[in-house]
């Protein structure tokens, strides 16, 4: 054995140019495996938080009829007492705010906007002492100032304010049916514009203080609902539970992110059903490049094998010699591969990579606008390194085979 | 010792079927150095193949040493070949990677050899063959002459009964196939081992106590002397 991995040692030093090329086509495979992975992962783990953060919070407390009809946004399926829930709440350590959630039409006034014209919105309307402890609209201002108590404004997310060519001090008209079914007309100024990470929301974002909505839209201090944060290690199912039991029904339901999200979630694993596909391809093309080299190395050395044959090294020997040769190329592209995807990876995650334009006017399902930061992880680094290896020295194994099966003497006359 | 009975050896090429032996017979001896020659194509190769067991034969037997090789599995022609014959090839067919030292002990390092042993022997042999002081050169810093001195003392290592030798002067200037010649026959001289070459160079010839003349896969003859 100790002669056999000293062959294939120094027959890697033999051709030195052609096994770098190679270690070096395993090494591009394996540090794209490892990009592309912690790309994906970066991903994934910035959209859940964003959608935490901006869209669900952790868990969502509705009336027990509100979630089936959603869509329409019914100000009448309600929580009669949101305060006294969220009172209820903070006695168990469980952070919580109220919000109204309501559908609308905006009227953009010639004066501010150039022209006349109407969109449908949706628009939320939190209470701006309590919101930011659920949410975390808190860093995301790009303009003005946040909401404040008792005031006819609003703040819009940046891409809404690009889009409808809003200002600082432009004022929205929000045509609405309060509780009740009444029409109802809001005038607000755009105080704010922020910039939220979560393109779903900084698209479409408009926020106004939840005591100014309840007066206009009848709304006797009810809510839409009351989102919850819990902390990033808590178990949210289990909390989930928790909370319902806390409640005693009152016909109210408790949601997690996960069940809200659940069209999300479904995306975003059928997306890395996909993208593993395209990591197999990554593999593949680096498996071809190997077993064109191994089939290149061994058969310039068929008249080599036709004399170890001749000699009495068996088939099995040969094999693992091969084999041993093809795992030290494995070796240094794995090495080389893994190096350089942890120096890829540390630009990848420190600083990230800007698909904002990309981004701006297309909706790929992940919540993650602008800047895409890759992740951490070892254990695709170690996959990586131990792929590489095994998978050179699988490839080996065909040509090696291929060449055995020549008889000695023609391997003898092999020019 | 090696009795070759009426052994024949056929190879298709495309359609046509070319008959390399025609039922070939020869007993040889232990001790023996001797040549196989005749003109190309005449079967010398193939026969020598068959002898060392590296190739198959479409009809009659060999038997070496008392056993029937020509009825032995391809796993016992391997170990076979490994503990008893010794091969010379006339393009060396060293392994370019590897110091003359490790091209020898190479073949020891096959069986189960302690690495004192090992080491002991290739020196000896390494010596006998003229190559002292050259064992860490690699191939392609060696002569021919010198590239096959290392092939021969790769054949001679483990001591075999039987040494087989493809042309092994046809690749060399007159005067260094000259002393490979010397240094086989010493070797054959010193240690009983039989060789048996091939060969269509008439030097190489007159250097055998026996010549065995093929002639389209026949034997035309067969002189002692």
């Amino acid at each position: 054995m100790k002669f056999l991995i000293s062959l294939a040692f120094k027959n890697l030093t033999r051709y030195k140019r052609r096994t770098l090329i190679t270690a070096g086509a395993i090494a591009f495979g394996l540090m794209m495996y490892i990009f592309v992975d912690s790309l994906l992962l970066g991903i994934e783990i910035e959209s859940v938080r964003n959608l935490k953060w901006f869209e669900t919070a952790s868990a969502r407390i509705l009336n027990d009829d509100y979630w089936e009809n959603r869509f329409q946004r019914p100000l009448d399926i309600n929580i009669p007492n949101p305060d006294k829930i969220i009172n209820k709440l903070e006695d168990n350590g469980i952070t919580a705010t109220k919000r109204i959630e309501f559908s609308g039409d905006l009227i953009l006034n010639s004066a501010d906007f150039g022209e006349d014209g109407n969109m449908s919105v949706v628009v939320t309307a939190i209470d701006p002492k309590r919101d930011f402890d659920v949410f975390e609209f808190g860093t995301t201002l790009q303009k003005g100032r946040f909401l404040e108590k008792n005031e006819d404004a609003a703040i819009i997310g940046s891409w809404f304010a690009e889009d409808i060519g809003a200002e600082l001090g432009y004022w929205i008209t929000i045509v609405t049916r309060g509780n009740g079914g009444f029409y109802e007309a809001m005038d607000l100024e755009i105080v704010g514009i922020v910039n939220c990470p979560n393109p779903n929301v900084n698209r479409t974002l408009i926020m106004m203080p939840i005591d100014v909505a309840d007066e206009y839209l009848a709304m006797e201090g009810a809510s839409t609902e009351i989102s919850i944060k819990l902390p990033e290690s808590a178990d949210v199912e289990e909390e989930v539970i928790h909370i319902q039991n806390l409640l005693n029904g009152d016909g109210l339901t408790v949601m997690s992110w996960k069940s809200m999200a659940a069209d999300y979630l479904a995306i975003a694993e059928a997306k890395r059903g996909g993208t593993g596909m395209i990591l197999f391809l990554i593999f593949l093309i680096a498996a071809v490049g190997i077993s064109n080299t191994m089939l290149m190395a061994i058969f310039e050395r068929i008249r080599e094998l036709g004399m170890m044959r001749s000699l009495g090294m068996s088939d099995k020997k040969i094999r693992i010699a091969f084999m041993l040769e093809a795992a030290g190329i494995g070796l240094i592209g794995s090495i080389m591969g893994v190096f350089l995807g942890i120096i890829v990876n540390f630009f990848v995650v420190k600083y990230g990579i800007n698909y904002g334009d990309m981004y701006r006017d297309m909706d790929i399902g992940y919540r993650v606008q602008a800047i895409i930061r890759g992740a951490w992880n070892f254990k695709t680094m170690g996959i990586a390194f131990f792929a590489g290896i095994f998978m050179s020295t699988l490839v080996a194994f065909f040509p090696t085979k291929r060449a055995l099966k020549m008889d000695i003497p023609s391997c003898l006359r092999h020019q | 010792m090696i009795i070759v009975k009426d052994v024949k050896r056929v190879y298709q090429t495309g359609e046509t079927e070319v008959h390399a032996l025609r039922g070939v017979s020869l007993n040889i001896e232990q001790g023996e150095f001797m040549s196989i020659a005749g003109p190309s194509g005449s079967g010398k190769t193939t026969l020598l193949n068959l002898i060392g067991c590296i190739d198959q034969m479409d009809g009659g037997d060999i038997s070496i040493k008392n056993e029937q090789v020509s009825k032995m599995k391809k796993k016992e022609k391997t170990n076979f070949r490994r503990e008893n014959l010794g091969f010379i090839f006339q393009t060396y067919n060293l392994i370019p990677v590897l110091t003359a030292y490790e091209n020898v002990a190479f073949v020891l390092s096959l069986l189960n050899i302690s690495e004192k042993e090992v080491k002991e022997r290739t020196m000896a042999i390494l010596k006998e063959v003229g190559l002292e002081g050259m064992e860490n050169r690699r191939p392609g810093k060696l002569s021919g002459g010198q590239q096959q001195r290392v092939a021969i003392a790769r054949a001679l290592i483990k001591n075999p009964e039987i040494v087989l030798a493809d042309e092994p002067t046809a690749n060399l200037d007159s005067d260094t196939g000259k002393e490979i010649l010397e240094l086989m026959k010493k070797m054959n001289e010193k240690h009983n081992t039989t060789f048996i070459f091939s060969t269509h160079d008439k030097m190489v010839m007159d250097y055998a106590n026996r010549l065995v003349i093929l002639h389209d896969g026949q034997i035309q003859s067969d002189e002692k002397r």
